[in-house]
């Protein structure tokens, strides 16, 4: 098919389907550079749809960057919805870019950004229909190379199948790298193999058809190893050593349609100090480091006069940790107010809110404020370090309510190791509580319309966290105790929110699954499992048969608890965090022992190993100049 | 004072609905820096009306946005600074500085030009034939939906002009707040005229050429000049 045909048969699609602003492009700041202007071709692939897609800050950083350089282009690619599914299918045009509206399989690199474990289905779904082989070991000389990173690239192994190479950790550092061995194949002719062992050679860097997986008569892993010189033992992630300094796009694309976060993303700090033990990015993304008051500020008015926004979002993983967070909101609001943008915090923490940001972001927009418990009772917070009490939480929800705010969510997790029957009710207590902070104000001076709502989840424990032995609650168990929740939360005042937990049962066979799982992954899809994302597309009985017919349990990867000595399929990854930093932290669990936040001292997770990397590992290097220099110390540096 | 613009909405965004043109207009007013006025309220915005709402799907050629400054701004830097601000989809081709007493746009708006685009040679000549006759008629009835169902309306008077040339329609047709006639209404009147299946489908491209308002002599003129 000519590529004018294409673009008429494309056309001719998009009067039919729900939203084409989907598959136009066109927004404002997107670039389209011509195909011949840059010698390498890049598609980014986010395995979702346009409006999910559109909300992550990695894909404007990495597509902003390509394009950046004269040797690269980056264009976009998002999942389309069932219905442009079926009229490609039905008129034989393959998934192509939004910008120059050209076949995945035309690109010399497909780069797909790995968010959550169930949008696997939906990687092999548009390598398929971009015309590119699904299974790595069917692609050719003349297919592109696919890559991928993002969070669930953690633990790369159960799509390891579909992808010819993974970045682990921050894709900023390592994604040019990649990109430019790429163009020496190209420029070189070096066979495909070749080209994988180049990359493999890069720090950070995984290329799975390299490694062997061998298994036990259990079902663990027994073996896990490089097959050729040029493959690690062990391959190390990429750290951002100068955060402040790293790139950030401010010119990023305005979508024209709503997205589902529509406005002004602000990253303010990578990492957390707090280690809360089920929290996977708390884990990942370590050291704590946080952008500069000047270059935040710097970048927030650059972002406003790029993109017009009218809100601003302060982005983190625990943004009121931030050291001068009081300075930060008072500059951004002095700056912006006349310019008429809002300034919002989200991922609150109930023990680091100051009353006065509180009552700053309150002048301009007052909308429903968040606290995440995450557990009922005391001993069960102490259990997954969530350094955050009681009191902490009634103050805060009491200086809210004196502030004007009536609207209050509360999140919380269900599942969660070691609960129990009383943790539940702890939950029920919590809540009523709340509602009775909101009464004891006189009425006519607190705000109308008091609205708790609670929403609990199912713990999903993940690779690179304590939890990460630990067996997840089963589907019947989960039932149960939601309806527990379901009878105590009956509550005037409060809304109870909560989810089947097939998804989470899924989450966590994949989130800890190995290489096997490719097998389930391709017969799930070819079952017609994708979007698993979407409740209404979602096929629980059709993943369950997909198991079945490979002969493996899911049981196996989500409800069983690993032991110790148990060799785990990502334990060939160096995040920085070492696996006996997280075995302590286990044991801590157990015995409902806190941890303390790191700005209080280091507690040995292992980042210290890298010199001058973390400011609260050694106090007396805290400032180190470049630390990406400086190589590791010996294990034997971690107590 | 007041910035009347004319700007395009072209091919590659002709799919962007009504309310989110809107919205990247306001963004692009905001990224220009320009001094505009905004209402008062809980929830400030930018005072910006536009004087018709392009449908779904159709390209626009001289689309008309009317703006409140807040400061008094030269037409032709208001030009400059919001095209280094738009999206080249929506460029903006004239502006023109007027007084706070103009009448809004859409009080004066009486019919707009279209060009109609048929993708299908066979069906285009087909219906190109049936101009005339179907123009001939002392009425043309079509089916219009509103919220007491399906109605048949005469839509002749709504036809200031109509010809065909080659693969495409030229019409000028009505188009105030009180009432309009739409591109796909003469699809229909000539399918009827032609003796086509209704169910047929035409693939047409719409291009809205021009908004129009009537001039002293009562003839139409464009509605920016008024």
């Amino acid at each position: 098919m000519s590529r004018q045909e294409m673009n008429d048969r494309i056309e001719a699609m998009l009067e039919k389907v729900q939203k084409a602003p989907r598959y136009t492009g066109g927004e404002m700041n997107t670039r389209i550079k011509g195909w011949e202007e840059a010698p390498l071709h890049f598609v980014f692939c986010f395995p979702d749809t346009y409006e999910v897609g559109m909300s992550h800050l990695g894909m404007k950083i990495l597509t902003g960057l390509i394009n950046d350089q004269d040797w690269s282009l980056s264009e976009r690619c998002f999942m389309p919805w069932v219905d442009m599914m079926a009229l490609m299918k039905e008129e034989g045009v393959p998934l192509f870019s939004l910008e120059s509206r050209r076949p995945l399989r035309d690109f010399d690199v497909v780069g797909f950004t790995l968010m959550y474990e169930m949008s696997y289905s939906n990687v092999l779904a548009m390598l398929d229909m971009g015309g590119i082989p699904v299974e790595r070991r069917d692609r050719g000389e003349t297919d592109p190379i696919v890559v991928a990173g993002g969070g669930c690239a953690s633990n790369p192994e159960p799509i390891s199948d579909f992808v010819d190479a993974f970045m682990i950790g921050a894709g900023e550092e390592v994604m040019l790298e990649v990109n430019r061995v790429i163009l020496e194949r190209k420029k070189q002719g070096w066979t495909r193999e070749v080209c994988l062992k180049e990359l493999a050679k890069l720090e950070g860097v995984y290329v799975p058809s390299l490694y062997e997986a061998e298994y036990n008569g259990d079902g663990t892993l027994k073996r896990f190893s490089p097959i050729c010189p040029e493959a690690p033992e062990r391959v190390r992630k990429r750290f951002v050593a100068d955060f402040d300094h790293a790139y950030f796009p401010t010119k990023v694309a305005v979508p024209y349609t709503e997205v589902v976060f529509d406005r002004i993303t602000l990253e303010i700090m990578r990492g957390c100090t707090r280690g809360c033990r089920f929290c996977q990015a708390g884990m990942l993304y370590r050291p704590v480091r946080e952008r500069s008051l000047e270059t935040l500020v710097r970048q927030a008015e650059e972002l406003v006069a790029a993109t017009g926004y009218e809100e601003i979002s302060l982005s983190s993983l625990s943004s009121g940790d931030y050291t001068c967070l009081p300075e930060l909101i008072r500059e951004l609001m002095k700056r912006m107010k006349d310019r008429r943008v809002s300034i919002s915090l989200p991922s609150l923490r109930i023990d680091s809110v100051l009353k006065e940001s509180l009552e700053e972001t309150q002048q301009v927009k007052k909308s429903s404020l968040t606290f995440a418990p995450e557990a009922g009772t005391q001993r069960l917070r102490d259990v997954i370090n969530k350094g955050v009490t009681e009191e902490d939480l009634i103050e805060k929800v009491r200086d809210a309510f004196a502030g004007g705010w009536s609207s209050m969510k509360l999140y919380f997790m269900d599942g969660l190791p070691t609960e129990t029957t009383e943790d539940l009710d702890g939950i029920a207590d919590l809540a009523r509580k709340v509602v009775a902070e909101y009464f004891k104000i006189p009425k006519g001076e607190r705000a109308k319309g008091l609205r708790v709502t609670v929403s609990c989840s199912t713990f999903v424990p993940k690779p690179h966290t304590p939890f990460q032995w630990a067996a997840q609650d089963t589907i019947p168990t989960i039932n149960q105790k939601q309806e527990h929740l379901r009878e105590v939360l009956k509550i005037k005042g409060v809304n109870f929110n909560w989810h089947a937990p097939h998804l989470s049962f899924l989450e966590a066979c994949f989130s800890r699954g190995d290489r096997r799982l490719g097998r389930v992954l391709k017969r799930a899809w070819e079952r017609g499992c994708l979007l698993d994302g979407w409740s209404d597309q979602f096929k629980f009985d059709e993943w369950m048969a997909a198991f079945a017919d490979c002969g493996l349990d899911p049981a196996f990867y989500a409800n069983r608890e690993r032991s110790r000595e148990e060799l785990l399929p990502w334990d060939f990854l160096d995040c920085g965090i070492t696996k006996e930093f997280l075995w302590r932290e286990k044991e801590k669990a157990d015995r409902a022992e806190t941890t303390r936040d790191c700005r209080q001292g280091c507690n040995g997770c292992g980042i210290q190993r890298i010199r001058g990397l973390c400011a609260y590992a050694d106090p007396k290097r805290a400032k180190a100049p470049s630390p990406s220099l400086v190589p590791y110390e010996a294990e034997g540096g971690e107590k | 004072m007041r910035i009347i613009a004319i700007f395009e909405k072209n091919e590659r965004v002709r799919h962007i609905g009504h309310l989110d043109i809107q919205r990247a207009v306001q963004r692009g007013l905001r990224r220009s820096g320009l001094p505009v006025a905004y209402s008062n309220g809980f929830n400030p915005h930018i005072l910006v009306a536009f004087a018709s709402a392009l449908s779904t799907g159709a390209c626009g050629e001289r689309e008309i946005m009317d703006v409140k400054m807040a400061e008094e701004t030269k037409a032709e830097e208001f030009l400059r600074r919001m095209n280094d601000a738009m999206p080249p989809e929506m460029r903006l081709k004239e502006a023109r500085a007027v007084d706070d007493r103009h009448p809004a746009m859409t009080a004066l708006l009486k019919a707009a030009s279209y060009e109609i685009r048929i993708h299908d040679p066979i069906q285009a000549n087909r219906l190109i034939r049936s101009v005339d006759s179907m123009m001939a008629r002392e009425e043309i009835p079509v089916s219009r939906k509103s919220k007491s169902g399906i109605r048949e309306v005469d839509m002749k008077p709504l036809i200031h002009a109509l010809r065909g040339e080659g693969q495409t329609l030229y019409a000028v047709l009505t188009l105030t707040e009180k009432e309009s006639c739409k591109p796909s209404m003469i699809l229909e009147g000539l399918k009827r005229e032609a003796g086509m299946d209704p169910e047929e489908e035409v693939r047409i491209l719409v291009t809205r050429t021009m908004l129009l308002g009537e001039g002293e002599d009562g003839g139409l003129r464009p509605l920016e000049t008024l």
